[in-house]
């Protein structure tokens, strides 16, 4: 089985962990997961992404690697 | 004050950025500014001389109802300073020929090989809109460009995400394409090819050169696909995970990045061509193609005060690189209206299998070859924390990081001479980001 294939199944298993063994939280029980803090800020993940990628030799993961530049 | 209210629906949704980030989780819609602004200043600055760079980033979000956005980021960067061109050290002074052909730069003996001829201004701008599709699916479609003097990107990307279980389940699929124009100064040298002392280097060639470079270049596609999963996990905690692949295909080699052919004996450099007056220096050479996927998974924990957020990514492409990551930052909730966001990060890749530090003379050359500090096995750390206070009028904060980089040169580089230096010169860098963030 190649590493594609192994990759997609465990993506599948904890898609399907996710869905189905989890506790609901109701939307009124949402305050903690509302705050700002509890949501990524994705200007400064831009910031940081983009001077690590003209730095090192991975980019992305977390969204699309974005705009590409001839960093040095 | 209205950053201290938790916003609406569609506000949390559109928190996913231009380039595909990961979503955040849907929360209960409550009253929700109308326009969201987020500017820095950012001031990067590289050791010993090395890059600089200024950067101004603002970011712009208008809600027009719960179910539709739109947002526009617009970055401007000017950079200066030095960077390696991929040669060593060496005993004896090294003359090299600047990417234009119009100037010739030397380093000291023992000193690192850096362009100092490095200056570029970047302008990117990307733009997002986003859709609510019904009551549990929203769609982001979006551009993003961006304009060097040497390098031009264009690209289009689009996501779906889907709620599911009461909203405490999102997933989400997404696909970018790039496409990009490599314009090297002074065109693309053939790979491999010995770097020449210009000939004549008078203004009128570099004109004509500067002005074929912006024009048609070398192209470069690129293709992403995204598919990921939000997921609660209780009152207080949130797990993402997501996978993806991109592939790049074309001009992917480094036009100002050589390499040295030494001695394999003594590590001295050798001759270059006849009458140039220079050493051997070959442009590097790497592959067309380049397929790479991630594993990226991130953890959110919400205290009473405070919050904890965990991240790991995975990374490996078909050039043989593999990297790890690991990244963590604390919330430490000071006051209503202060805060205080340590955040460490680790990062180790292993080289790509085209690396080389050096070239031996008289051996064949390999089918590709790079000594690019960033294809090589190397490690990092970064360090830094961030400060925000919130008043009336918005948010305003200062951020401090701290990078250093350390990488190891290829097996068996180390010959002769070439043992008493430092094949592959650590990097520090500070960076200090000062924010303004508000909304009406």
């Amino acid at each position: 089985m190649n590493r594609q294939r192994q990759c997609l199944l465990i993506l599948i298993a904890l898609g399907g962990a996710a869905l189905g063994g989890c506790a609901t939280v109701e939307p009124w029980e949402r305050d903690l997961h509302a705050r700002e803090d509890m949501r990524p800020n994705e200007h400064d993940a831009a910031i940081d992404d983009h001077i690590y990628f003209s730095k090192e030799a991975s980019s992305g993961g977390r969204g699309f690697a974005g705009g590409g530049c001839g960093c040095n | 004050m209205q950053l201290k209210k938790p916003i609406g629906a569609a506000l949390a949704s559109a928190t996913c950025g231009l380039l595909g980030a990961l979503p955040a989780i849907p929360v209960a819609a409550q009253e929700a500014p109308t326009w969201e602004v987020d500017t820095s200043l950012l001031y990067y600055a590289e050791d010993a001389g090395r890059v600089s760079d200024g950067s101004l980033m603002t970011s712009i979000r208008r809600l027009l109802d719960e179910d539709r956005s739109y947002s526009l980021i617009l970055t401007v960067d000017a950079l200066t300073g030095a960077t390696p061109n991929g040669a060593v050290p060496s005993n004896s002074v090294q003359t090299f020929t600047a990417p234009s052909g119009g100037a010739d730069y030397t380093i000291a003996p023992g000193d690192p090989p850096l362009d100092p001829n490095f200056m570029d201004t970047r302008v990117a701008l990307s733009g997002n809109w986003q859709q609510a599709l019904g009551e549990s699916m929203r769609w982001n479609v979006g551009f993003s460009g961006s304009y060097e003097m040497d390098y031009l990107h264009l690209g289009l990307n689009t996501r779906l995400e889907r709620d599911f279980n009461r909203r405490n389940t999102t997933v989400f699929v997404g696909a970018a394409y790039g496409r990009d124009d490599v314009s090297p100064i002074g065109g693309a040298p053939v790979g491999f090819s010995p770097m020449l002392r210009s000939v004549g280097g008078g203004e009128d060639e570099d004109e004509d050169e500067d002005e074929e470079g912006a024009g048609g270049g070398e192209p470069k596609d690129v293709i992403d696909a995204l598919i990921g999963v939000t997921q609660v996990l209780s009152r207080r905690s949130l797990l993402a995970v997501a996978f993806s692949y991109g592939k790049s295909d074309g001009y992917l080699t480094d036009a100002y990045k050589i390499l040295s052919v030494v001695d394999p004996v003594t590590g001295a450099p050798v001759p270059g061509p006849v009458g140039s007056g220079l050493n051997l220096y070959l442009h590097e050479l790497r592959p067309d193609t380049r397929a790479k996927q991630s594993w990226f998974a991130e953890w959110r924990y919400a205290f009473d005060r405070d919050s904890l957020a965990v991240s790991y990514r995975l990374m490996d492409d078909d050039w043989g690189v593999t990297s790890n990551t690991v990244e963590t930052r604390y919330r430490w909730n000071i006051s209503e209206d202060t805060y205080l966001e340590p955040h460490l990060r680790y990062y180790k890749q292993s080289a790509a299998d085209f690396y080389r530090t050096v070239l031996f003379d008289g051996e064949p050359l390999p089918q590709f070859a790079s000594a690019d500090y960033r294809l090589a096995d190397n490690e990092t750390y970064t360090a830094g924390i961030k400060y925000g206070h919130r008043t009336e009028r918005g948010e305003y904060s200062v951020r401090l990081e701290y990078y250093h980089q350390t990488a190891n040169p290829s097996p068996g580089s180390a010959v002769g001479d070439l043992a008493n230096f430092d094949l592959v010169p650590p990097l520090s860098a500070v960076i200090a980001q000062f924010g303004y963030k508000f909304s009406f």
